[in-house]
Protein backbone atom coordinates (compact mmCIF):
# COMPACT_ATOMS: atom_id res chain seq x y z
CA UNK A 1 0.00 0.00 0.00
CA UNK A 2 1.33 3.53 -0.36
CA UNK A 3 2.18 5.88 1.94
CA UNK A 4 -0.55 7.71 3.73
CA UNK A 5 1.79 10.53 4.10
CA UNK A 6 1.76 11.36 0.35
CA UNK A 7 -1.27 10.57 -0.53
CA UNK A 8 -3.16 13.54 1.96
CA UNK A 9 -1.19 15.84 -0.18
CA UNK A 10 -3.00 15.24 -2.92
CA UNK A 11 -6.21 15.19 -1.75
CA UNK A 12 -8.76 17.78 -3.26
CA UNK A 13 -10.70 20.29 -1.60
CA UNK A 14 -14.06 19.86 -1.12
CA UNK A 15 -17.24 21.57 -1.98
CA UNK A 16 -17.75 24.21 0.90
CA UNK A 17 -20.85 22.71 2.26
CA UNK A 18 -18.68 20.30 4.16
CA UNK A 19 -16.76 23.42 5.15
CA UNK A 20 -17.92 22.72 9.40
CA UNK A 21 -15.56 18.86 9.11
CA UNK A 22 -12.57 20.92 7.66
CA UNK A 23 -9.85 20.39 10.96
CA UNK A 24 -7.75 17.94 9.60
CA UNK A 25 -4.56 18.56 8.71
CA UNK A 26 -4.66 18.34 5.03
CA UNK A 27 -6.25 21.38 4.45
CA UNK A 28 -3.62 23.63 4.57
CA UNK A 29 -1.52 21.24 2.08
CA UNK A 30 -4.48 21.87 -0.87
CA UNK A 31 -3.13 21.99 -4.09
CA UNK A 32 -5.47 24.45 -5.44
CA UNK A 33 -8.88 25.71 -4.84
CA UNK A 34 -12.12 23.81 -6.28
CA UNK A 35 -13.53 25.66 -9.33
CA UNK A 36 -15.04 29.00 -8.33
CA UNK A 37 -16.45 31.98 -10.09
CA UNK A 38 -16.36 31.21 -13.85
CA UNK A 39 -17.54 27.59 -13.49
CA UNK A 40 -20.64 28.48 -11.20
CA UNK A 41 -21.83 30.53 -14.08
CA UNK A 42 -22.21 27.36 -15.87
CA UNK A 43 -23.75 24.80 -13.41
CA UNK A 44 -24.01 21.59 -15.91
CA UNK A 45 -20.26 22.06 -16.16
CA UNK A 46 -19.37 22.88 -12.26
CA UNK A 47 -21.50 19.95 -11.25
CA UNK A 48 -19.86 17.90 -13.21
CA UNK A 49 -16.37 19.15 -11.81
CA UNK A 50 -17.61 18.38 -8.35
CA UNK A 51 -18.40 14.98 -9.08
CA UNK A 52 -15.42 13.97 -10.17
CA UNK A 53 -13.74 15.80 -7.49
CA UNK A 54 -15.94 13.34 -5.51
CA UNK A 55 -15.53 10.79 -7.54
CA UNK A 56 -11.49 10.22 -7.49
CA UNK A 57 -11.76 10.75 -3.92
CA UNK A 58 -13.79 7.56 -3.58
CA UNK A 59 -11.95 6.13 -6.27
CA UNK A 60 -8.72 6.83 -4.28
CA UNK A 61 -9.24 5.60 -0.87
CA UNK A 62 -10.84 2.26 -2.47
CA UNK A 63 -7.78 1.58 -4.66
CA UNK A 64 -5.42 2.90 -1.99
CA UNK A 65 -3.14 4.19 -4.96
CA UNK A 66 -1.11 7.00 -4.44
CA UNK A 67 -2.10 9.50 -7.40
CA UNK A 68 0.62 12.21 -6.24
CA UNK A 69 4.16 11.01 -6.78
CA UNK A 70 3.89 7.69 -9.39
CA UNK A 71 5.35 8.86 -12.29
CA UNK A 72 3.23 6.25 -14.06
CA UNK A 73 0.17 6.36 -12.31
CA UNK A 74 -3.03 7.18 -14.80
CA UNK A 75 -4.67 10.19 -13.88
CA UNK A 76 -8.16 9.54 -15.61
CA UNK A 77 -10.26 7.20 -14.08
CA UNK A 78 -13.52 6.12 -15.91
CA UNK A 79 -15.71 8.26 -14.27
CA UNK A 80 -13.15 11.26 -15.09
CA UNK A 81 -13.41 10.69 -18.56
CA UNK A 82 -17.09 9.96 -18.30
CA UNK A 83 -17.34 13.70 -16.92
CA UNK A 84 -15.06 14.93 -19.47
CA UNK A 85 -17.39 13.37 -22.18
CA UNK A 86 -19.66 15.16 -21.18
CA UNK A 87 -18.17 18.62 -21.15
CA UNK A 88 -16.45 18.68 -24.39
CA UNK A 89 -20.17 17.47 -25.70
CA UNK A 90 -21.90 20.36 -23.56
CA UNK A 91 -21.37 23.16 -26.00
CA UNK A 92 -19.94 23.14 -29.42
CA UNK A 93 -16.73 24.88 -28.83
CA UNK A 94 -15.00 24.01 -25.50
CA UNK A 95 -11.34 25.49 -24.17
CA UNK A 96 -9.60 23.82 -21.95
CA UNK A 97 -7.00 26.97 -20.74
CA UNK A 98 -4.93 28.59 -18.24
CA UNK A 99 -7.27 31.95 -17.19
CA UNK A 100 -10.39 32.81 -18.02
CA UNK A 101 -11.64 34.18 -21.36
CA UNK A 102 -11.39 37.23 -19.92
CA UNK A 103 -8.03 36.84 -18.15
CA UNK A 104 -5.89 34.49 -20.13
CA UNK A 105 -2.84 33.44 -17.34
CA UNK A 106 -0.34 32.02 -20.12
CA UNK A 107 0.38 33.75 -23.65
CA UNK A 108 -0.53 30.44 -25.78
CA UNK A 109 -4.23 30.30 -24.53
CA UNK A 110 -4.66 34.52 -24.92
CA UNK A 111 -3.61 32.98 -28.92
CA UNK A 112 -6.51 30.93 -29.11
CA UNK A 113 -8.90 32.79 -27.20
CA UNK A 114 -8.30 36.42 -29.52
CA UNK A 115 -8.36 33.68 -32.44
CA UNK A 116 -12.20 32.52 -31.58
CA UNK A 117 -13.14 35.98 -30.22
CA UNK A 118 -12.49 37.16 -33.68
CA UNK A 119 -14.00 34.60 -35.22
CA UNK A 120 -17.34 35.93 -33.48
CA UNK A 121 -18.08 31.97 -32.12
CA UNK A 122 -19.54 31.21 -29.02
CA UNK A 123 -17.28 29.03 -27.00
CA UNK A 124 -16.82 27.76 -23.67
CA UNK A 125 -13.41 28.15 -21.60
CA UNK A 126 -12.65 25.88 -18.38
CA UNK A 127 -9.45 27.34 -16.19
CA UNK A 128 -7.75 23.91 -15.95
CA UNK A 129 -5.83 26.09 -13.11
CA UNK A 130 -8.40 25.77 -10.36
CA UNK A 131 -8.75 22.08 -10.86
CA UNK A 132 -5.31 19.51 -10.93
CA UNK A 133 -7.61 16.70 -11.21
CA UNK A 134 -8.87 18.09 -14.16
CA UNK A 135 -5.61 19.12 -15.53
CA UNK A 136 -3.90 15.48 -15.24
CA UNK A 137 -6.51 13.69 -16.72
CA UNK A 138 -6.94 15.87 -19.40
CA UNK A 139 -3.36 15.54 -20.90
CA UNK A 140 -4.80 11.52 -20.95
CA UNK A 141 -7.65 12.02 -22.22
CA UNK A 142 -6.26 14.27 -24.93
CA UNK A 143 -2.82 12.43 -25.29
CA UNK A 144 -1.53 15.50 -25.68
CA UNK A 145 0.65 16.96 -22.96
CA UNK A 146 -0.18 20.63 -22.35
CA UNK A 147 -2.63 23.55 -23.01
CA UNK A 148 -4.65 25.07 -24.38
CA UNK A 149 -6.73 22.55 -25.91
CA UNK A 150 -9.58 23.27 -28.11
CA UNK A 151 -12.06 20.74 -28.60
CA UNK A 152 -14.53 21.28 -31.61
CA UNK A 153 -18.01 19.14 -31.74
CA UNK A 154 -16.55 17.06 -28.98
CA UNK A 155 -13.56 16.09 -30.87
CA UNK A 156 -9.89 17.35 -29.84
CA UNK A 157 -9.23 20.21 -32.39
CA UNK A 158 -5.44 20.62 -31.06
CA UNK A 159 -3.34 22.90 -29.09
CA UNK A 160 -2.16 26.78 -30.15
CA UNK A 161 0.10 26.24 -32.86
CA UNK A 162 -2.50 24.00 -34.94
CA UNK A 163 -5.14 26.56 -34.09
CA UNK A 164 -3.63 28.95 -35.33
CA UNK A 165 -2.19 27.40 -38.08
CA UNK A 166 -5.41 26.06 -39.15
CA UNK A 167 -6.89 29.70 -38.53
CA UNK A 168 -4.74 31.01 -40.83
CA UNK A 169 -5.12 28.05 -43.44
CA UNK A 170 -8.79 28.75 -43.28
CA UNK A 171 -9.46 25.27 -41.89
CA UNK A 172 -10.60 26.67 -38.55
CA UNK A 173 -13.07 28.40 -39.91
CA UNK A 174 -14.44 25.47 -42.13
CA UNK A 175 -14.35 23.12 -39.00
CA UNK A 176 -16.24 25.82 -37.09
CA UNK A 177 -18.75 26.38 -39.69
CA UNK A 178 -19.57 22.77 -39.99
CA UNK A 179 -19.68 22.43 -35.97
CA UNK A 180 -21.88 25.17 -36.37
CA UNK A 181 -24.56 23.63 -38.24
CA UNK A 182 -24.27 20.22 -37.22
CA UNK B 1 17.14 20.51 -14.45
CA UNK B 2 15.29 20.81 -17.76
CA UNK B 3 16.08 19.81 -20.99
CA UNK B 4 18.69 20.99 -23.43
CA UNK B 5 18.68 21.89 -27.05
CA UNK B 6 21.00 18.47 -27.95
CA UNK B 7 18.72 16.10 -25.83
CA UNK B 8 16.08 17.32 -28.13
CA UNK B 9 17.74 17.01 -31.18
CA UNK B 10 19.24 13.46 -30.48
CA UNK B 11 15.69 12.13 -29.61
CA UNK B 12 14.40 13.46 -32.48
CA UNK B 13 16.76 12.70 -34.48
CA UNK B 14 16.75 8.98 -33.84
CA UNK B 15 13.03 8.79 -32.95
CA UNK B 16 11.80 10.50 -36.33
CA UNK B 17 14.82 10.34 -38.67
CA UNK B 18 14.09 14.34 -39.79
CA UNK B 19 15.40 15.58 -42.81
CA UNK B 20 15.82 19.23 -41.69
CA UNK B 21 15.75 20.06 -37.70
CA UNK B 22 15.73 23.30 -36.15
CA UNK B 23 15.22 23.32 -31.87
CA UNK B 24 15.13 26.60 -30.89
CA UNK B 25 15.28 26.75 -26.56
CA UNK B 26 13.69 29.99 -26.31
CA UNK B 27 13.47 29.70 -21.94
CA UNK B 28 15.96 31.97 -21.66
CA UNK B 29 18.45 29.41 -19.97
CA UNK B 30 15.94 27.51 -17.82
CA UNK B 31 15.53 24.22 -20.64
CA UNK B 32 11.71 24.73 -20.58
CA UNK B 33 10.71 26.16 -23.53
CA UNK B 34 11.80 24.98 -27.07
CA UNK B 35 10.45 26.35 -30.63
CA UNK B 36 11.06 23.05 -32.92
CA UNK B 37 10.89 22.86 -37.05
CA UNK B 38 10.80 19.51 -38.15
CA UNK B 39 10.49 18.17 -41.69
CA UNK B 40 10.40 14.21 -41.37
CA UNK B 41 9.11 11.08 -43.84
CA UNK B 42 6.86 10.40 -41.23
CA UNK B 43 5.14 13.30 -41.89
CA UNK B 44 3.38 11.71 -44.98
CA UNK B 45 0.20 11.52 -45.11
CA UNK B 46 -0.49 12.86 -42.26
CA UNK B 47 -2.92 15.78 -40.95
CA UNK B 48 -0.66 18.37 -38.51
CA UNK B 49 -2.65 16.97 -35.48
CA UNK B 50 -1.28 13.69 -36.54
CA UNK B 51 2.33 15.46 -37.43
CA UNK B 52 1.95 17.21 -33.54
CA UNK B 53 1.59 13.80 -32.03
CA UNK B 54 4.35 12.56 -32.94
CA UNK B 55 6.26 14.74 -32.26
CA UNK B 56 5.05 14.77 -28.49
CA UNK B 57 4.84 10.97 -28.15
CA UNK B 58 8.87 11.10 -28.96
CA UNK B 59 9.39 13.35 -26.44
CA UNK B 60 7.27 11.65 -23.88
CA UNK B 61 9.96 11.64 -21.59
CA UNK B 62 11.63 15.30 -22.03
CA UNK B 63 7.85 16.73 -22.57
CA UNK B 64 7.79 15.99 -18.22
CA UNK B 65 10.23 18.79 -17.82
CA UNK B 66 9.32 21.09 -20.47
CA UNK B 67 6.53 24.07 -20.01
CA UNK B 68 6.34 25.18 -23.56
CA UNK B 69 6.90 23.32 -26.72
CA UNK B 70 5.51 25.09 -29.95
CA UNK B 71 6.01 23.24 -33.14
CA UNK B 72 6.22 25.94 -35.71
CA UNK B 73 7.14 23.64 -38.45
CA UNK B 74 5.90 20.22 -38.98
CA UNK B 75 6.48 19.42 -42.55
CA UNK B 76 6.93 16.54 -45.15
CA UNK B 77 10.44 16.44 -47.40
CA UNK B 78 7.98 17.75 -50.18
CA UNK B 79 6.47 20.76 -48.54
CA UNK B 80 9.85 21.12 -47.22
CA UNK B 81 11.34 21.80 -50.65
CA UNK B 82 8.64 23.64 -51.78
CA UNK B 83 8.55 26.43 -49.30
CA UNK B 84 12.32 26.55 -49.64
CA UNK B 85 11.62 27.05 -53.63
CA UNK B 86 8.87 29.61 -52.88
CA UNK B 87 10.98 31.94 -50.49
CA UNK B 88 13.86 31.85 -53.14
CA UNK B 89 11.50 33.34 -55.85
CA UNK B 90 10.17 35.45 -53.37
CA UNK B 91 13.88 36.72 -52.13
CA UNK B 92 14.72 37.09 -55.62
CA UNK B 93 11.92 38.72 -56.56
CA UNK B 94 12.35 41.35 -54.50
Amino acid sequence: MSSVGTFQLVLPSFPSSSSSSFTNTTLSLRPLPFPTSPLQRHPHLNRNLQHFDAISLQHRSKSGRNFGSFPCFSALSPELKRTIDKVVTSEKVVLFMKGSKDFPQCGFSHTVVQILKSLNVHFETINILENELLRQGLKEYSSWPTFPQLYIDGEFFGGCDITVEAYKSGELQEVLEKAMCS
Amino acid sequence: MGVTKEQLESTLTSKLNPQHLEVTDTSGGCGASFVVDIVSEQFEGKRLLQRHRLVNAALEEEMKQIHALSIKKALTPQQWTQQQEESEKSKSAA
